[in-house]
């Protein structure tokens, strides 16, 4: 199996002295291309901390993190930021799409960040929408849309720049249990097509769904023994 | 990220927060405005005053007057020798380059008599270029010619209206005139000469023009004044250029006081007067300046409080757009561009406010208004340099957020 992610003793410490917290102590992880992995663990366990390493938005305080075989750990916040618009789509709980601009600009942005021209980037959109179901909601604003077709647009915007992982953060935490499942459906569907995926949960019935799950308790991801049993 | 894509943004944006956006640049508008107004009303005044000056001989008009030293004992032979006189025009033609038209000119008040009527009049004795000096042109017949002078022909021109005052509307030219006493004929009528400060206003500030009555000054002072008598009341001059401005005015002033061995005469001029008035442009300009800066800088600082204050509510937004992988360049540029966005719109509105007022103003001084180019760029590029100043400390808060902070944010 190929490795997409190799993290090898991560740890995170948040402040200085008596007062600093360790959120990661020490976390070794691989994934593979075309994984799907669910992340599971109590709040304060220390799996968002994680999640923002991998995804880019935060740096570990320690420890090697490969991603795509390049190490990344220490790099810039520009650099970290560039990498972040290349290999990584996000999907948050609460779909996060701008208010104000179209489903279609939305999904746009990654690109745009990117540097991609204004016609390539309108294709480019347009398929990704497509591949949701939502090609006829391109301009629509998020606030036109349900809760499950507003996940379904930020899953294009996420699928939109061909990233190598996509990272969703309690995807369905925000929809009801019907949406939930196609929401999960998609996923599979992505899954199926070679996507790397990463979902951060804490729901078991949704955990279920991926190839694998791994916990994550006071900041140590459990052995692997237990990662079958989760 | 292209340009035109931050300032849609920054539309998008203004659009959506109208209100917000009106209120945030509400000082600049104000600001702007009253810049704009200061300069419109100052241009439109300057421009009627050249328009004046352009249809009443120009800027390099000058006028040498009588005015007796009033301090010095003076006996009357001495007093009878001072005074301008018809050789110091003369004078003048021979030896100041700079000077263009020499014009010496004597104004009395006597009776004339034309046909039944019969009044005192002005009579203003002059030599012929008075008509070029003045932008004269022919209602009918010809002006004073070098020949009446040389001759000093009975001959006498009338403004328009003093020709219908005392002919009615039949044409004067050829028709006898009398001056205190002595026979002159009439040999034109100047065309109406217009000018109104103010629009439908009822005082012409051409009229004196139209009401003279002109003769040679040779030929008045054959037959109004005693032999030998040379004084005249004033020296009418006009500069051959702007530039040689100072060193004719000087020279005019050294000759003057060396023929006259006193300083018996005063000097009007023109070009000094515009210069006079440029400098007090000036001065109302920077003081209404200076307040139109200071409501510029007042707006700056709202600017930059309310864009902090709507800072929280954007913070997800800035998490977002790092997520998807935005660089804290490009959302500095994204704010920035928004600030000044929002302030060159308010600009806009400044200088459309500004020019409403000024119109107001004008048209109740009924004044025609002009706008300048410089009114339209010092609206729109203060009001940039000011979105862009107090638009960076914004932009670079919004730049160094941690995506991580800035996504938590609810």
């Amino acid at each position: 199996m190929q490795t997409m992610m190799k993290l090898e003793g991560i740890t995170k410490v948040y402040g200085e002295g008596d007062l600093s917290v360790e959120a990661l102590r020490g976390v070794d992880l691989e994934v593979g291309v075309g994984d799907y992995l669910a992340v599971m663990g109590p709040s304060g366990s220390g799996k968002s901390t994680l999640m923002h390493i991998l995804g880019l938005l935060d740096s570990p305080t320690s420890g090697s993190y490969l991603l795509d075989g390049q190490e990344v750990a220490g790099f810039s916040r520009r650099r970290l930021a560039h990498l972040r618009n290349k290999k990584i789509g996000f999907i948050f709980q609460n779909f996060n799409l701008l208010p104000k601009a179209s489903l279609l600009r939305n999904v746009e942005l990654p690109l745009l960040y990117g540097g991609m021209g204004k016609v390539e980037r309108r294709k480019r959109a347009h398929e990704a929408l497509e591949m949701v179901g939502l090609a006829d909601r391109a301009r629509h604003r998020p606030n036109e849309l349900s809760g499950g077709q507003r996940q379904r647009g930020a899953i294009a915007r996420a699928l939109v720049g061909r990233p190598s992982v996509i990272m969703a953060d309690e995807p369905t935490g925000n929809l009801d249990q019907q949406t939930g499942i196609e929401i999960l459906e998609l996923f599979g569907e992505l899954r199926a097509g070679g996507q790397t995926l990463i979902m951060v949960t804490h729901d078991p019935a949704i955990a279920v769904r991926a190839r694998e799950t791994i916990r994550i308790v006071d900041g140590l991801i459990l052995p692997n023994g237990q990662r079958a049993a989760a | 990220m292209n340009p035109t894509q931050f300032l849609r943004e920054g539309f998008v944006e203004i659009r959506e927060h109208l209100g917000r956006a009106l209120l945030q640049t509400l000082g600049v508008i104000l600001g702007v405005a009253s810049v704009v107004a200061t300069l419109g009303m100052t241009a439109s005044m300057d421009a009627r005053r050249d328009q004046y000056f352009l249809e009443s001989g120009g800027t390099l008009l000058m006028g040498v007057y009588n005015q007796p030293p009033a301090q010095l004992e003076m006996s009357a032979r001495q007093r009878a020798k001072t005074g301008l006189k018809l050789s110091d025009a003369a004078a003048i033609r021979d030896t100041i380059d700079g000077m263009d038209l020499v014009v010496a000119e004597i104004a009395r008040s006597l009776q004339v008599r034309a046909g039944a009527t019969e009044e005192r009049f002005r009579i203003t004795a002059i030599e012929p270029e008075f008509m070029q000096m003045r932008e004269l042109t022919m209602g009918s017949g010809r002006y004073i010619t070098a020949h009446d002078m040389e001759t000093a022909a009975a001959v006498v021109v009338l403004g328009s209206t003093r020709a219908r005052q005392l002919f009615g509307t039949a044409d004067p030219v050829g028709k006898a005139l009398n001056i205190n006493g002595k026979a002159y004929t009439v040999v034109g009528v100047t065309a109406k000469k217009i000018f109104f400060w103010q629009r439908s206003d009822d005082y012409n500030a051409h009229e004196w023009l139209n009401r003279l009555i002109v003769v040679p000054i040779t030929s008045y002072m054959k037959r109004h004044q005693e032999a030998g008598a040379e004084r005249i009341d004033e020296l009418n001059l006009r500069l051959r250029s702007p530039e040689v401005h100072e060193e004719s005015r000087d020279a005019l002033e050294m000759l003057l006081r060396s023929r006259h061995g006193i300083e018996d005469f005063g000097v009007w001029d023109r070009q000094e007067r515009l210069e006079q008035g440029a400098q007090e442009d000036m001065i109302y300009n920077v003081t209404f300046m200076a307040c139109g800066v200071i409501a510029l800088l007042v707006g700056g600082i709202v600017i930059t409080n309310i864009m902090l204050a709507s800072f929280t509510e954007r913070m997800r937004e800035v998490g977002v757009r790092k997520a998807l992988g935005a660089t804290g360049w490009q959302v500095f540029v994204q704010f920035l561009i928004e600030a000044i966005v929002v302030t060159v719109c308010g600009g806009a509105a400044g200088l459309a406010l500004g020019i409403v007022f000024t119109f107001g103003i004008m048209s109740v001084m009924q004044m025609d208004m002009t706008i300048t180019a410089s009114m339209v760029i010092v609206s729109v590029a203060s009001a940039a340099v000011v979105g862009f100043f107090f638009g960076l400390y914004p932009a670079v808060r919004a730049s160094r957020l941690d995506p991580v902070v800035a996504l938590r944010y609810e």
